[in-house]
């Protein structure tokens, strides 16, 4: 990998992938890279986009100072910004807001995501999760959302999920009538996937010195790709100054 | 305490063991705050010290608050949606222990459906709807969410059962003595967890005039009777609007939790039993490391 953290290239993917039509975005976990891509797509393309960071919603477009990344999401020095977040209001506007990012134990090849933990077939739990937080809900309404990965291996990259937290099969989705878009990407430390028309996870782009071999090596199952695949296009040196400037993606992934 | 004068309002402030005197074994009791801020520590450490056994905790977005209760042997039941410090502990994990070992039940739910639920209770209806969920694995690991065809559009949709509390534990930065309760932060999930609870403990770090409440009637909670607890600082060691978590001691119970056995315990003597009140609580953490936690 070139002269950039994983963080720094987990935030300039994600900065690159939102829409015209993002208007809010949340960072419901302590996710760094997530509140730095929302910072650095403010300062480019994205100067209307809300960032719901912590308890303040904000807009750091046209230099508005970022807070540091706090040891915690809830910090009482993040009650800042232009409003506030009061987390049951979260849930009475559910066309908002219009990106989420999910974190997860296991991803599968329909996208679905697993935050629970792994059952032990009884009724029990072999490995316990810390709950489904609002992954349900808000993977159901929001426009669309990112799966951000912090490892890639056969364990974490699945054929199917022990149980689904976030439903992300797109033909499930439709039977069901949700509103969201359902999941946008999925990024691992090995590339970027989406998914095809049938709603199979595939590659879009390896990063730097990932093949083809070793990323199909970590996944555990058949994963598709059209002809040669893509080299993920490094963040470039302007966008590593703007996250460097006053993005703050410096903090480690995961 | 002595019977009010004849027109005189009657104060609502309480100590905190008798706020806490009423709750009793088998207990639903709802806990306010999210993540790492704004839960009431000082009721929660109290609660623990009471020696109950198999209360249901409805904790939302918990952490160290459901881990003592569960430490203390106090808990059959956790309805939640995540149990954990963040970074510091993914899961938290004695809760984790208790519940890979079936020592504790635990019934899953949304953000979204704590929520829905608390409102389905405190609108007095046996349930509310919700998407969120449809298609996951709710229904499957907490039976109670009941997939049904909802009657106006004929669309999959999901009844989340009212969640009824017996008490609510709730922190708020001010009240005065009739029980006006100010917050400073945001509010969390609070209201709603209160509107759902037969009783309300607000536990507050000051009780301030009427005076005060009156030129800010706009920041005044809910007209909700309530028993008011004065605990300066008793959100530690988590934050309140004028004060940061306390990483540091949330890094020494966590591993104390992981460890369980003897360090656990150490734990739960030196915070929990050993202090006579909230002030010896405060007297063991010292001067020094809460004055620093201050905004």
């Amino acid at each position: 990998m070139g002269d950039y953290t994983p963080s720094e290239l987990f935030a300039v993917l994600l900065a690159r992938d939102l829409r015209a039509e993002d208007t809010s975005a949340q960072v419901g976990a302590n996710m760094s890279f997530a509140r730095a891509a929302v910072m650095l797509a403010n300062r480019t393309d994205h100067p209307d986009l809300r960032l719901v960071l912590g308890l303040g919603v904000n807009n750091f477009a046209g230099g508005g100072t970022p807070p540091p990344v706090y040891p915690f999401l809830f910090d009482p020095r993040s009650l800042v910004g232009e409003s506030r977040m009061v987390q049951e209001r979260v849930f009475d506007d559910a066309g908002k807001p219009d990106v989420f990012f999910v974190g997860g134990l296991q991803v599968d090849r329909r996208g679905n995501v697993n935050l629970f933990g792994i059952p032990d077939g009884d009724g029990g739990w072999k490995v316990r999760g810390p709950g489904g937080v609002a992954l349900a809900t808000m993977s159901t309404n929001c426009r669309g959302y990112y799966v951000v990965m912090p490892r890639h291996d056969p364990r974490t990259f699945v054929e199917r999920v022990s149980l689904i937290s976030a439903l992300g099969d797109r033909t499930e989705r439709a039977r069901l009538g949700f509103p969201g878009g359902g999941p946008r990407l999925v990024i691992s430390p090995l590339g970027a996937f989406d998914f095809d028309d049938e709603g199979e996870m595939r590659v879009r782009s390896l990063h730097e010195g990932v093949t083809l071999d070793a990323v199909r090596e970590a996944t555990g199952f058949p994963l598709a790709c059209a002809g040669d695949p893509a080299t993920t296009v490094p963040p470039t040196a302007a966008e590593l100054e703007l996250l460097r400037a006053g993005a703050d993606a410096a903090a480690p992934v995961g | 305490m002595s019977a009010p004068e004849a027109g005189a309002r009657r104060s609502v402030v309480r100590d905190l063991e008798a706020a806490l005197a009423g709750i009793e074994d088998g207990a639903v009791v709802g806990i306010g705050g999210a993540v790492t801020s704004a839960h009431p520590m000082a009721l929660v450490r109290g609660l623990a010290r009471r020696g109950l056994r198999n209360l249901t905790i409805v904790a939302p977005t918990g952490g160290l608050d459901v881990e003592i209760l569960v430490a203390a042997g106090a808990v059959d039941t956790v309805v939640t949606c995540y149990v954990g410090i963040e970074a510091v502990a993914a899961v938290a994990p004695v809760f984790r222990r208790a519940v890979q070992d079936g020592a504790v039940k635990v019934k899953d739910l949304d953000e979204a459906h704590c929520v829905a639920g608390l409102r389905a209770a405190a609108q007095q209806l046996p349930f509310h709807p919700w998407r969120g969920g449809v298609g996951t694995s709710y229904p499957d690991i907490n039976p109670e969410l009941v997939a049904f065809e909802d009657p106006i559009r004929a669309e999959p949709l999901l009844a989340v059962p009212a969640l009824e509390l017996d008490v609510a534990l709730i922190y708020a930065e001010t009240a005065d003595e009739f029980g006006n309760v100010q917050v400073a932060g945001t509010g969390n999930m609070d209201q709603v967890i209160g509107a759902a609870a037969k009783r309300v403990i607000v536990q507050v770090d000051r009780v301030v005039a009427n005076e005060e409440i009156r030129r800010e009637p706009a920041r005044t909670w809910y007209w909700r009777d309530c028993t008011v607890v004065r605990a300066p600082f008793g959100t530690h060691p988590y934050s309140s609007a004028w004060m940061t978590a306390d990483e540091g001691h949330l890094a020494e119970y966590t591993k104390a939790g992981q460890a369980g056995g003897k360090e656990l315990a150490l734990y739960m003597e030196r915070h929990v039993h050993a202090p006579a009140d909230h002030d010896a609580y405060l007297e063991a953490i010292g001067i020094r490391k809460i004055a620093g936690l201050q905004v």
